[in-house]
């Protein structure tokens, strides 16, 4: 399982093979000089590091400590496998063990996923979601839903808080910092902590939005319990499953005939990536090219303009466009026509675009892909010399078409890797995707109005918004980073 | 008499020293080590006395593990076990941290600047090489942040070009990295590992030789290796192969390497507290060194780092865990192979 760079860096997924400082414990013969030797603070260690202690590592080994995604998410470092945790908590095996135990199972499919299985199949994004429809109704699904729906939510809110931020511009707003991204979330929160925190969006990401709407608003129109709904997310990224797994990602179940007070439940229970969809495909002998497609759900049933699939400007979600094209009509009433022009910066992930009013940037943003543009923009952040009002990190390179999820397609080559995700950009930009306001879908307009007070309101803060912690480092941390 | 001889004691660390370097045109030596401080050590003016000119502190929380001089000879760029990279610039006899660059994991294990001195390359137990560019007023962008190895890296080294990075790890590995225009970013191009007849365990050092068609590599398993750049390839960044395995020089771990400035010479340091002269054996068709010339207990404990002078063929400098460096004086080449 391959997490984005910032978590495979820090130590998330580096604990099956027990990291270089497990092995000297285990193994104190062979190297012993280990730097941090002379090093007095960790004086302790030595000690420990030279005691043979080669039964106790086969014990070891053989029964690892169990420890929930939750402990993971909650420290620095971690004593066990995340890998492990994740695979057994949110697997393709334990969602057909949630369709025999016979819950409602919703997906909630993301246009990168589905960009990334167009192309794998060589059809277009609106026929892969109707036989993907066709294949999870096979399977027994109650719904199988379009996260875009949730994104222009995503996209609403967030241009909405940038506004506001703009105009109460206090340190520590401003720059806003895209939220959507749980491996940048993530890193962040382990390794940068509270003074970077502030700046980072507190709206949900599009999943979690997602997971909000269908644990709450779905699962009441539908005359479901939170608990009964077993809500899968397909997404093209493994970073997904950690940020499924927050604690301040639960929806209340609804209590029971005899008045107890049941346990939350997570807005989203299991996220699938791409390529584990395909595994599972190809282990469920289903051929997703022969299957006929079916008509996907709707979060609201009867609504017109609903039958097209829309899509955003953007690859990590659009939320670099949407806002600023928002923050630009209503800060200064200048309608940006046309495409954006970008200003590449070091390289092809990292790249600006300004407004000029009377000859003035008046709103600067940038969007920085990949773990080292991340490192120079938090640099910056930190020394103050962010010149930045917005800024659309994203963990990975190239942003979520090319997400360690997704599909690499049928080839084994570099070449055929990039021609792969040239494919994969342009069943993302497919003509039979049309472009669309945020605002102007209709589902968004009824729901905002029946269940959310309309945008930015309290209401809707409290389901479409979220917040972070630091994640200091714990006793355990500090052994185990020794 | 004896081919080596104790020129000076720098005597001022209150712990170990972990590495040395000479300022590019050989009139100082930084050091640096377990008291969290940088020695600036020159002579004293108009004799030949050695003393200590400057003392960098106070940034560093941590053991200071490597540092490296720019090649204007105005800043020095420390690796720090606790996380950071610190860069200071020398303002007469003063010298001022500018900048801290952060981003390790954990402990940055050692600092390179590229010869044109606007790049930076560090790495560290996080199995990862970052390489930074210096901006005006000493500000970083991260060029590129480089897995691969898949433990500890020891050390990171530029080749005279620029262009090509080495990398040594605790992964008993040496890898090769140079910049990809199609993929806008730096790439692995080679790795030396026992799969080349390369290492058996830590390779702690690496070194190249003036012309950059040797490289030398010690290791944790007693011996160096030295590696030759096939005249034959054409594609720079591979091409690198196996020559000589040298053993039974040291009995214990070979923690540091460097070739002299004319490239004739070939110094190691141990944890068997000694430091040895390797010369190539002219005699021999097959590429092979001889030891030559040999300090026993050049210091009271390991011997971390072994550097030559940069522009005098004879002279090099040791630093240990004793915490003293020293300056040695080797015999000519001439007397030392007669």
């Amino acid at each position: 399982m391959g997490f984005s760079t910032g978590l495979a860096i820090s130590d998330l997924n580096d604990y099956i093979a027990p990291s270089q400082s497990c092995v000297v414990s285990l193994n104190a013969d062979s190297k012993v000089k280990l730097e941090d030797d002379l090093d007095s603070e960790y004086g302790a260690v030595k000690l420990h590091s030279r005691q043979p202690a080669k039964q106790e590592s086969a014990e070891k080994k053989s029964d690892p400590v169990k420890i929930s995604l939750q402990d993971c998410l909650a420290c620095s470092g971690c004593v066990t496998s995340a890998e492990t945790v994740l695979l057994e908590q949110q697997s393709t095996e334990e969602l057909n063990n949630k369709i025999e135990q016979g819950f409602k199972i919703v997906f909630s499919v993301s246009p990168q996923s589905r960009a990334s299985l167009a192309a794998y199949f060589k059809t277009t994004p609106k026929q892969v979601f109707g036989k993907l429809t066709t294949w999870f109704k096979s399977l027994g699904a109650y719904a199988v839903l379009d996260t875009s729906c949730a994104r222009d939510f995503s996209l609403i809110e967030s241009a909405e808080e940038f506004v506001h931020r703009y105009q109460s511009a206090t340190a520590g707003e401003i720059p806003m910092l895209a939220s959507a991204c749980p491996g940048w979330v993530c890193y962040a929160e382990k390794t940068h902590g509270s003074y970077v925190l502030p700046y980072i969006s507190a709206t949900k990401s599009p999943q979690q939005v997602m997971g909000s709407i269908v644990k709450r608003y779905f699962a009441e129109r539908h005359n479901l319990r939170p608990q009964d709904i077993y809500h899968v997310s397909v997404m093209p990224c493994f970073d997904k499953k950690l940020e499924a797994s927050r604690d301040d990602f639960l929806a209340p179940a609804a209590s029971g005939a005899s008045g107890e007070a049941p346990a939350d439940v997570p807005e989203v229970d299991c996220v699938i990536t791409t390529i584990e969809l395909l595994s599972l495909a190809k282990e469920k002998e289903v051929d997703l090219a022969t299957l006929q497609p079916s008509v996907p759900d709707q979060l609201v049933t009867g609504l017109q303009g609903t039958e097209e699939l829309h899509g955003a400007h953007g690859s990590a979600g659009g939320y670099l466009e949407h806002i600023f094209r928002h923050a630009a009509l209503r800060l200064f009433g200048r309608t940006v026509e046309g495409p954006l022009v970008y200003k590449t910066l070091r390289n092809a992930d990292f790249k600006e675009v300004a407004l000029e009013v009377e000859g003035k940037p008046v709103l600067k943003f940038a969007a920085a892909y990949g773990f080292r543009n991340i490192q120079t923009l938090l640099r910056k952040i930190k020394l103050k010399k962010s010149e930045y009002h917005f800024v659309e990190i994203m963990a990975c390179p190239s942003g979520c078409l090319n997400g360690a999820g997704q599909s690499k397609g049928p080839g084994d080559t570099p070449e055929e890797a990039k021609q792969f995700l040239e494919d994969v950009e342009a069943a993302y930009y497919h003509s039979e995707v049309q472009s669309r306001m945020p605002e102007d879908n209709p589902v968004v307009q009824q729901i905002y109005s029946e269940w959310l007070d309309g945008p930015s309101s309290a209401t809707a803060k409290g389901m479409l918004h979220t917040q972070y912690h630091p994640r200091e480092k714990t006793v355990g941390v500090s052994i185990s980073n020794w | 008499m004896s081919p080596l001889k104790e020129l000076h004691v720098l005597e001022g660390h209150e712990d170990c020293v972990w590495s040395l370097a000479w300022s590019p045109s050989g009139d100082k030596i930084a050091s640096c080590g377990g008291d969290k401080t940088v020695r600036i050590w020159r002579p004293l003016h108009g004799t030949n006395e050695w003393h200590c000119a400057a003392v960098l502190e106070d940034i560093h929380q941590r053991t200071i593990r490597a540092l490296d001089w720019d090649a204007s000879g105005t800043r020095i760029a420390t690796a720090s076990f606790d996380g950071t990279t610190a860069i200071w610039l020398a303002r007469g006899e003063e010298w001022e941290c500018v900048s801290t660059l952060e981003g390790h994991e954990n402990e940055v294990k050692s600092v390179a600047w590229n010869p044109a001195g606007a790049m930076l390359a560090t790495c560290g137990r996080d199995k990862t090489v970052w390489i930074w560019e210096m901006q005006p007023d000493h500000e970083f962008e991260c060029v590129s942040v480089l897995q691969g190895h898949s433990q500890d890296v020891k050390q990171v080294l530029w080749d005279a070009s620029g262009e090509m990075l080495f990398s040594c790890s605790y992964d008993n590995s040496i890898k090769l990295w140079m910049e990809d225009p199609d993929e806008d970013d730096w790439v692995c191009t080679q790795t030396l590992s026992d799969q080349n007849s390369g290492h058996q365990s830590t390779v702690w050092g690496i070194a190249l030789d003036a012309s950059g068609r040797w490289l030398a590599s010690c290791s944790h398993d007693l011996s160096t290796i030295v590696w030759e750049h096939g005249a034959d390839s054409a594609v720079p960044g591979k091409g690198w192969r196996h020559a000589c395995s040298i053993s039974g020089a040291h009995d214990r771990p070979i923690y540091s390497v460097h070739w002299n400035c004319t490239g004739d010479l070939l110094a190691t340091a141990s944890g068997d507290n000694s430091a040895r002269i390797l010369v190539r054996d002219q005699a021999q068709k097959e590429t092979s060194f001889q030891p030559v010339a040999t300090a026993e207990n050049a210091h009271e404990g390991d011997v971390n780092c072994i550097r030559w002078h940069p522009k005098v063929a004879t002279v090099f400098a040791t630093a240990g865990d004793d915490g003293m460096v020293k300056i040695w004086e080797c015999a000519a080449l001439d007397t030392l192979t007669k």
